[in-house]
């Protein structure tokens, strides 16, 4: 294994960040309004230098293609560097914002918040937020056998935690009536469409992408410290980790994580799982190269599976969670086959 | 070393090409620069004299508040329509406007000129792109089956929708009326609404002296779905002279058959799937099933298949009421309630109430408009 250093992360990262962009130019060039490479470049730099028009091209490109883009890179993003973290966190390569139904206590929370205060920018950001940190509490606590965080147990009541709350989802679910109960079904299983719920969309964005650097910044400056918790919780004790302090740290950071994905884009699957996992056998175990490389890694396979959702099935769309599911649980287990061989 | 030195070519390559694409993209934005003046004074790819006037049109608007609340600039000659509904696509048929039809959804089959309309997908998850691609003037949605997103992102990119959200049957005619006029012809549109107003009081004041007949509408058979009070369907329902049994403040509830057993309907009220056949079949099924062959009016053969329009609020709906009248009170209306064509103006053909108690073998008679 090669030493880590700053510029082999940087080049990791820089291919990882060009090949995101060829799937972002991609995505912006197909759909079902057909533009030509040469007027989205012109729509863009129109856009770009201020002297934006309001053609059918700029409606299509600054109105939908490019919002659900940077949609689709920033819950990617998310979602798989809380992945990582949950997975150190609780020691677990099973871990998974999904699997531990943390996704699920987000989405209780925000569809809690979008039926108690509808019109409120940021609550259901807020109400995903106490939504997943609340169900990892739980999900950590009866996971504990004996003092001890067992790994089945942990698994057995993060399943147990997803489905109760699903339940819980329904129960709801049938309370609501009409439009909003169709809205919401399309939510849970994981939507990029709906648009930014104030005027202003880039100040939307810009809290989001702001939200999602401080977590995610914070969870990198943990990630020395994460790669000796892995190798146990007493060595890295020994060795002067505050091992408390940086377990409380990944666990508010993967919280924030999760909830501004859900909040955003509903329940999407498997992304959280596969793509840390996928990065690690290809770079390597270490988290100050896991945590980047997951996370653009995450933000390619969400934009790359919504453009084959909207254009595989076109007119009609799929959401993007039945796209990561459809193809995420056949990669999963050819990559376990893999490793098992 | 072999593998990193695979990784570190594979790198450059990617970046290499990454920066082609880019710088590609610059060159294309220089030289394109002329081609969208020229594009801009070409609004809409249509015949010279007819965009023209688009172009005219689209600066002339007006501010409308839909049913939903939601405000919008609507040009006052709106050309061009997509319907995000059946039951909208229905109306703009009826009110023979289909010659500003633009697109409609995957859904939309009645009549089945329909059919072959652009589609831009399905009513909850149309592509707004494909909306778009359509160059709409107008786009026409509903409560009963699309997303309030859907809307809402529409408007945001500046695309006018406007949503109706009926709940009865004079909440159809007004929002009739609304369309015919959104869409510049409110003749046509008080026309069709006085001729519909009229028929639905020809058979309030026949059946006005006749107790409700106490139904059970079933939406959806397996898992049970019936209807609540605030919807259209319960309205419709009360035109046709009868009432629903089951009393829920949601939209759609599931009931369980205990409830439908202990409520003892006095008809079953089945909607029919238009274009399959086995509108007999399903009704010999029910009888066939545990619980249900148990019903009264299953035994008594009270099971009216009431058509399919019955699912959408549109003027073909007061046919389906009509029909489910006379099938209902058969002693207020002598004439034999048998399969009724009703023929429109644009010759579309509604499908109306098929008596379940006849069997299947004379399938001869069928509907025009499906060809069976």
């Amino acid at each position: 294994m090669r030493p880590l250093t700053p510029r082999r992360i940087l080049a990791i990262c820089g291919m990882l960040a060009a090949i995101l962009f060829v799937v972002v130019v991609i995505s912006l060039r197909v759909g079902a309004y057909p533009i030509s490479m040469r007027d989205i470049v012109v729509t863009l730099y129109n856009g770009a230098v201020g002297n934006g028009d309001s053609s059918e091209f700029s409606q299509v490109i600054f109105g939908l293609r490019l919002p659900r883009i940077a949609l689709g890179i920033l819950v990617g993003a998310a979602l798989s560097t809380s992945g990582a973290g949950f997975q150190a966190l609780l020691r677990n390569p099973l871990a998974d914002p999904y699997v531990l139904g943390v996704s699920s206590g987000a989405a209780l929370g925000a569809m809690l918040s979008l039926i108690i205060a509808p019109h409120t920018v940021g609550a259901i950001q807020l109400a995903a937020f106490i939504g997943a940190a609340a169900t990892i509490a739980a999900v950590y606590f009866l996971g504990r056998r004996g003092g001890q965080l067992d790994s089945a147990t942990l698994l057995l009541a993060g399943i147990i935690a997803a489905s109760f709350l699903s339940a819980i989802i329904i129960f709801l679910l049938t309370l609501v009536n009409g439009p909003g109960l169709r809205s919401m079904t399309f939510w849970l299983m994981g939507d990029l469409t709906a648009p930014p719920p104030t005027q202003n969309v880039l100040g939307w964005f810009g809290f989001l992408y702001f939200v999602f650097i401080v977590a995610a910044g914070a969870m990198y400056t943990t990630s020395s410290d994460l790669n000796l918790i892995l190798t146990g919780e007493q060595e890295a004790g020994h060795l002067g980790v505050n091992v408390t302090r940086v377990k409380l740290v990944v666990y508010v950071a993967a919280s924030v994580l999760t909830g501004l994905a859900v909040s955003v884009s509903g329940t999407i699957g498997y992304v959280g799982l596969l793509v840390p996992h996928v990065m690690r056998m290809l770079f390597g175990t270490d988290y100050r190269l896991l945590i980047p490389t997951s996370a653009i890694g995450g933000a390619i396979v969400i934009v790359l599976a919504d453009t084959l959702g909207r254009t595989i099935v076109a007119p009609t769309e799929l959401p993007v969670g039945a796209m990561t599911a459809l193809a995420g649980a056949p990669v999963f287990i050819y990559l376990m086959r893999r490793r098992i061989r | 070393m072999a593998a990193s030195e695979a990784r570190r070519r594979f790198f450059v390559m990617a970046l290499t090409l990454a920066c082609g694409v880019f710088a590609c993209g610059l060159r294309d934005a220089r030289a394109a620069e002329t081609h969208l003046q020229q594009s801009a004074t070409t609004p809409a790819p249509m015949s010279p004299d007819p965009a023209a006037q688009t172009a005219a049109n689209k600066r002339a608007t007006k501010l409308v508040t839909d049913e939903t609340g939601r405000r919008m600039a609507i040009p006052l000659n709106v050309q061009r329509v997509v319907s995000l509904a059946p039951n909208l696509t229905e109306t703009i048929y009826a009110l023979g406007l289909d010659a500003k039809l633009a697109g409609d959804t995957t859904y939309c089959d009645i009549p089945p000129a329909a059919k072959e309309k652009p589609h831009v997908g399905a009513p909850q998850d149309p592509s707004l792109e494909a909306i778009v691609a359509l160059h709409p003037d107008l786009v026409l949605a509903t409560t009963s089956i699309n997303r309030a997103q859907t809307a809402d992102a529409l408007l945001k990119i500046g695309v006018p929708v406007y949503t109706s959200n009926p709940h009865t049957m004079a909440g159809m005619l007004s929002a009739t009326a609304t369309m015919a006029d959104l869409l510049g012809a409110s003749e046509q549109g008080a026309k069709l609404v006085a001729e519909l107003q009229q028929r639905l009081d020809t058979l309030h004041v026949a059946l006005q002296d006749r107790p409700m007949a106490h139904v059970l509408f079933v939406v959806w058979e397996d898992p049970l779905i019936s209807i609540g009070q605030n919807t259209f369907i319960a309205d419709a329902l009360r035109w046709a002279g009868a009432e629903s049994v089951i009393v829920a403040s949601q939209n759609w509830p599931q009931v369980s058959m205990e409830e439908v057993v202990r409520l003892q309907p006095e008809y079953v009220v089945l909607t029919s799937d238009h274009l399959t056949a086995e509108t007999h079949e399903r009704v010999n099924n029910l009888r066939d099933r545990p619980t249900w062959s148990e019903l009264r009016a299953v035994k008594l053969g009270h099971v009216v298949m009431a058509s399919d329009e019955f699912t959408r609020p549109s003027p073909g709906l007061v046919d389906a009421i009509e029909a489910l009248a006379h099938e209902l009170h058969p002693e207020v209306f002598p004439a034999k309630a048998e399969n009724r064509k009703v023929k429109m103006e644009n010759g579309a053909c509604f499908y109306a109430a098929i008596p379940a108690a006849e069997s299947g073998s004379d399938s001869a008679k069928g509907c025009g408009r499906c060809a069976r």
